[in-house]
This record gives structure tokens, sequence and C-alpha cells, in this order.
């Protein structure tokens, strides 16, 4: 054979069995890039007359972002939960400027799917895309992608990011913290205790913080505030992460993550994410009396919106 | 021909090398954030030795740290927040079980003596927890944060209060020393001063869901609190030196980084404070037994585990003016101290400890 073809057909071969073996190690993550990004939702058109499905905003753009966070525990059927959590995030990848604006699960609004109800009841009713829809109509906002975690996913996610770093800002104290995660009685109880101060968390430890609400004075407010600061801590875990390291977070999320975003998003995202700081992100939370007040509605304890003082709020930092 | 088949027989396991290598070395590029697990500290060496005998928790197991080694004490269990007594001979530490907590005397080498509070109960709601104990100065008292009375009317309510009892006595004989808010988590880390005095933190919600924590001072059972910290400063994590004459904190202003400041303290009121550190998280600082330094936690390393770093302090002479300091009532939100204002020259932090996850709420228990 001569030298040259045999110089080509080795580098050749070589090139092909390094390019299996990458495609095996990042195989997990294809699998999940087909299987848990890219989901395709066809919203209601809405009042504004907005086409459906959304289109996503042009790389580089600014964004808007709809996270979701449920039980996903036996207490429900599969997709039909409710949403204990639903943070607006705005991202501005060229100012590199980030806004998160919690909305209260327990708000009252009329749902896309009909009638009204607690907002976080939209999800259980007609998945992701009712919860977009939802949140476009009575908050005028658009919204360019959305992201799904359950509660497992969040544990087994910040356990394999190793922990998050964060300032426990006050002892959380819980005698009726919902003891649903891998239990048979999904309906009972247990008590559970954070203390303050700076501190490394584990995934459970973290779930606890977000996830208390019966011993805060702002009972759900107080909630998405911790959940604001959870979040940011994720995200400055996220951004030292490499490549390499999507097989395991991938791992860690499988059947705990949805979001309409493609890989390409995601990885940008990854990429960006290391220049966000927390001097650039802005915090909105809804809180009483200011933005909403407390109600009853059917027997149920609810949430009612001041949209007066809500909308210029949602316009002015998600135009 | 037969070349052909060689170099195939060749090529084929070559390829499987190099793809598993490929593979292999993607593994080997993950970062330190997901491979970094901490090490116990009996497995590490202190990169710095320090003075005296500290004890540190990790992972609910309880460490001493003597002459740059550290030793693993104490039955198994979830022990945490380990406190000395004034004489030096025993401890004070919290063992956690499930859905409550208990005070247990060690000696110093990790020996149960003696329980001192029965706080489990099978009604999930009965169980209390027990945090941050202190034995007061003259070994008498012990005081600790207690989640009792509960609030029962309405919505559960579950917020930490100072209780002290006698240290050799039993729970019946314990009394309330505070009045938390009601539904912010309540009071913690209680200072017991000589005579009747304590200094203890207390947490407050405000509308905007904004959470405030503050460092407060009562001279006597029953007084009006004074705060010794402004309440927008966000204090906490109170430490006194060993002469009673200096306070380091930990003040966040509301942010998710911490400043370590130190303060003059004139038994009753706080001087203008000195930040050390500033930018980081940092946690539980404790005085040296000679007092001329700190120790506290910060992350170090990918992972972010806590680890144990050593400042020696600039000299902090206290200040006269510290007594000219107003001290209106905890809610007040005026300043009652200096604005913090830096060091001309800062010190230089030294990490003592590396590869390790101290747990960053069990401050060092140090003499």
């Amino acid at each position: 054979m001569h030298p040259v073809r045999l110089a080509v057909l080795t580098v050749v071969c070589l090139l092909l069995s390094g390019l299996a073996g990458a495609a095996a190690y990042f195989f997990p993550v294809v699998v999940a890039g087909v299987g848990q990004t890219g989901q395709t939702v066809v919203v209601p058109p809405s009042s504004t007359g907005r086409a459906s499905p959304t289109p996503s905003a042009p790389p580089g753009a600014p964004f808007t972002v709809l996270l979701l966070g449920s039980d996903d525990d036996s207490k429900f059927q599969a997709d039909h939960v409710l949403t204990q959590s639903m943070i607006l995030v705005r991202v501005e990848p060229t100012s590199k400027r980030v806004t998160m604006l919690s909305i209260p699960r327990d708000l009252w609004v009329p749902l896309s799917t009909g009638g009204s109800a607690k907002i976080d009841a939209a999800y259980s009713y007609g998945g992701a895309a009712a919860a977009i829809a939802t949140v476009e109509r009575n908050f005028h906002v658009r919204v360019d992608e959305y992201a799904w975690i359950g509660l497992k996913g969040l544990i087994k996610l910040i356990d394999r990011l190793g922990g998050i770093d964060l300032f426990v800002t006050n002892p959380v104290l819980d005698d009726f913290y919902p003891n649903d995660i891998d239990v048979k009685n999904f309906y009972g109880y247990r008590r559970v205790a954070v203390l303050p101060g700076a501190q490394h968390l584990d995934g459970s430890s973290a779930l606890q913080y977000v996830r208390s609400r019966h011993n805060d004075i702002n009972g759900d407010f107080g909630r998405s505030a911790r959940q604001q600061q959870v979040l940011l801590g994720i995200k400055a875990k996220a951004s030292t992460l490499s490549p390499a390291d999507l097989p395991d977070i991938v791992d860690a999320l499988k059947g705990e993550f949805k979001t309409s975003m493609g890989l390409d998003r995601v990885r940008s995202l990854l990429g960006v994410a290391n220049a966000f700081d927390l001097t650039n992100t802005k915090q909105i939370v809804l809180y009483v009396p200011l933005f909403t007040s407390y109600g009853q509605v059917s027997g149920q304890s609810v949430i009612l919106p001041h949209w007066n003082q809500i909308l210029p709020v949602v316009k002015a930092n998600f135009p | 021909m037969i070349l052909r088949r060689i170099a195939a027989i060749l090529f084929l396991p070559m390829m499987l090398a190099f793809g598993s290598g490929v593979y292999l070395y993607l593994g080997t590029m993950k970062s330190k954030v997901v491979k970094e697990r901490a090490q116990l500290p009996t497995a590490t060496k202190p990169k710095f030795v320090l003075p005296g005998t500290m004890f540190v928790v990790q992972g609910g197991r309880l460490f001493k740290l003597n002459a740059g080694s550290f030793t693993e004490i104490g039955p198994a269990g979830d022990w945490s927040q380990p406190a000395v007594t004034p004489d030096h001979t025993r401890l004070i530490a919290v063992l956690r079980s499930g859905q409550s907590s208990d005070l247990y005397v060690l000696d110093l080498d990790g020996h149960v003596l003696k329980r001192l509070t029965k706080d489990d109960s099978r009604i999930i709601d009965a169980n209390h927890w027990v945090f941050y104990p202190r034995v007061s100065p003259d070994g008498t008292n012990l005081f600790y944060a207690y989640d009792s009375p509960k609030h029962v009317t309405g919505a559960p309510g579950v917020d930490l209060t100072i209780w002290s009892m006698p240290l050799n006595g039993t729970q019946r004989e314990a009394r309330v020393r505070s009045a938390p808010y009601w539904y912010s988590g309540g009071d913690v880390s209680p200072i017991p001063l000589a005579g009747t005095g304590l200094i203890f933190v207390r947490h407050s919600i405000d509308p905007s869901t904004a959470v405030h924590s503050q460092i407060l001072f009562q001279s006597r059972p029953g007084a009006v609190v004074k705060s010794l910290t402004n309440l927008a400063d966000n204090c906490s994590q109170p430490a006194l030196s060993p002469d009673g004459t200096q306070l380091a904190m930990i003040c966040t202003g509301g942010k998710q980084t911490a400043k370590v400041e130190v303060a003059p303290f004139t038994g009753s009121a706080l001087g203008p404070a000195k930040v050390l550190l500033d930018g980081r998280l940092y946690a539980a600082p404790a005085w040296s037994p000679d007092g001329k330094a700190l120790a506290y936690f910060a992350p170090a390393g990918a992972a972010g585990h806590f680890q144990l770093w050593y400042l020696a302090l600039p000299n902090l002479a206290p200040s006269a003016s510290a007594s000219a300091s107003a001290t209106p009532s905890a809610g007040a939100t005026s300043s009652v101290r200096a604005s913090a204002s830096p060091t001309p020259t800062p010190p230089v932090p030294v990490q003592v400890t590396q590869g390790v996850d101290l747990s960053a709420t069990s401050p060092p228990a140090w003499f």
C-alpha cells in the first residue's frame, strides 16, 4: 500500500473512531435533546392576535422564558400537575441583564382553557401551552420559551452540580412540609428546619428552602423570593460547567425537565450564563398589598391581582 | 490484498482504542464542579496550625482540631453547633433526629455525659427544634433558641425563641427570654453576657418580602430590647471577643454576599464597625483564644464547599465613641451605628482547610 494512502487512511480511521467515541459520550445528550428540548407547544391565539405557535426570538435578541416548577409526585396524573412555581425570566444577552418576575401560584385569573381559577391550574388543564397562553393573556407579555422542571429534577440537578451556595436569610421552619417524595403515603407531612446564614445546600435542603411556605408571614410571596434566590445559585454553579458535564446533567433531569428551547439556545444560555452577575439581575415579587390582595373565591383562598399596578411593571420590564 | 487485510486487522483495535480514548478523555474534561467530592477533615491536613483547640462539624459529625490535626469525636448521629463551657471542660451540642433536635452535654473527647432536653414526639407538630446553645459566662445557665411556644391559631407558626435554663437543671426550669416576630423564623444566636445581659439576633420580614436580621441587646429578662445594628444592614451571627470588648458579625445589607465586620462593644452598645472582609459568602466568625484573630467559614474551590479560614486582626482598639450610639427599638430603621468603613490596610485571610465541607451553620467552638 502506498505510504500516502496508508497515512490518509489512518487519519480517516482515527477521525471516525474519535467521532464515534464523542458520539457515544454525548449520546444521552442527543437523546434528551430530541426528547426533552425543542418541545413544540401550540399556544392558542391571544387577544393581541399573535400567531401561534410562538416563534422563537432570533439568536442574540432578548427573550422571555416562563419557568415552571411542579409537584410531579404520585398525587397527580402524569403531565396534569399544578405549577407551584411560575417565574417569568427576561434574558438580554447583549446587555447581560436578567429580570425575574414571580407569579403567585394562587393568583386568580381567567384561564386560556376557559373559566377562572388559580393560575397554577393552567398547566394541569392544558399543559405548557395553556400555562403560556394564560400568562400571555393576563400579563400582556410575550413568552418566547418555556422550561418545566419537576421537584425530583430540581433535587437531582442541584446534587449533580455538587450543591449550591447561598445566604439563607432567616430560619425556614415548617411543621407541615409535604412528605411526598419517594414515600408510599404522599399525603403526609414532616418537619423541616433550614438554619440561616451562608451555607452549601444539597438538593433536598435547597428544595426545603424553596418549597416551605407555612411559616413565612408572606406565604407564597416569601417562597417566590427564595425560589429566585435558588435560581441565581443554580445559575452561578451552572456557569462553571463545561460541555463534558452535559451527559451527567441530562441524566439527572431524565423525565424531570422539558423545554421549548432547542439545544442551540440551551448551549448559548450556558455560554452567556457566566457573564451575568447579581448586580445585573432584577427580582420582582407581586407582593401584597401593592400588587395583589388576599381574597376568597368559591371557598378557596386566592390572591387577587391589582392589574393597574402589575401591568405597568410588566410592560416596563418585559417590553 | 494480504497487506490490506493485515492493515484492517491492525486498524480495528487501533480505532477501538482511539474511540474509547476520546470517550474517556471527554470524561476527564468534566468541570471540577461536578467531580469535586468533599473529604473528611480527618483525611486532610490543615495548611495552617491554629492555636488552641477548635470544634467544627461536617455532615453531622463532630471534629476536634488540635495541634494541626483533626480527630473525629462523638457518637454517630446528626450533630451540630458545639459550644464550649466557660471552664473549657465540656461541650454542649445539638443532636438532630428526624423531626426534632436535642441538647447534649459531652466531654471534650465527645463522650455523652447528659441529655439536657427531650423534644421528640410521635405527634409531628408536638416535636420541637432546639439550636444555638451557649453557656453563660459564669457557667450556670444555658441559653438556646427553641421553637416554643408555637402559634396554634390560624396558620401553623413555628418560630425560634430565646430560652434559658440552669445548666445543671432540667428543661422544666427553662424560661422564655425573647418574643420573636411571628412567621419570620424567629430569634437565634444568643450570647449571654456577664450579669443578666443578652445579645441575640432577631429576624423580620417586611411586606415587600425583604427579610431582615438585626443584632439586639437586652439588659435583663423582660427588658425592652435595643438594636445594636441597623435593620437595613442585615447583621447576624454575632461573636463576642474573649475580653467582651469587640463584637464580630456577618452583615449582608440584603445582598447575597456578606461582610465580616468588627465593632467595639461597651456592654450595651456598639461603636463604629470596621469591615474586615467583603464580597463573598462568609459565615460563623469565631474569636481566637487571645482575641487577636478570627476564624470563619467561606467557600473555596469549584464545588463551593465551605472551608475554615483564619484572619489575623489589625489593631481594633475600642472606640470611645461607641457609647454615643443611640439604640432605638428593634423595629426602628434609623441608623444606630456609624457607617462601616473599610480598613486602610485589609488583613489577609489564610485558608486553613482544603477539600472538606464544613457546616457553615455550626460556628467553630474555639478556646
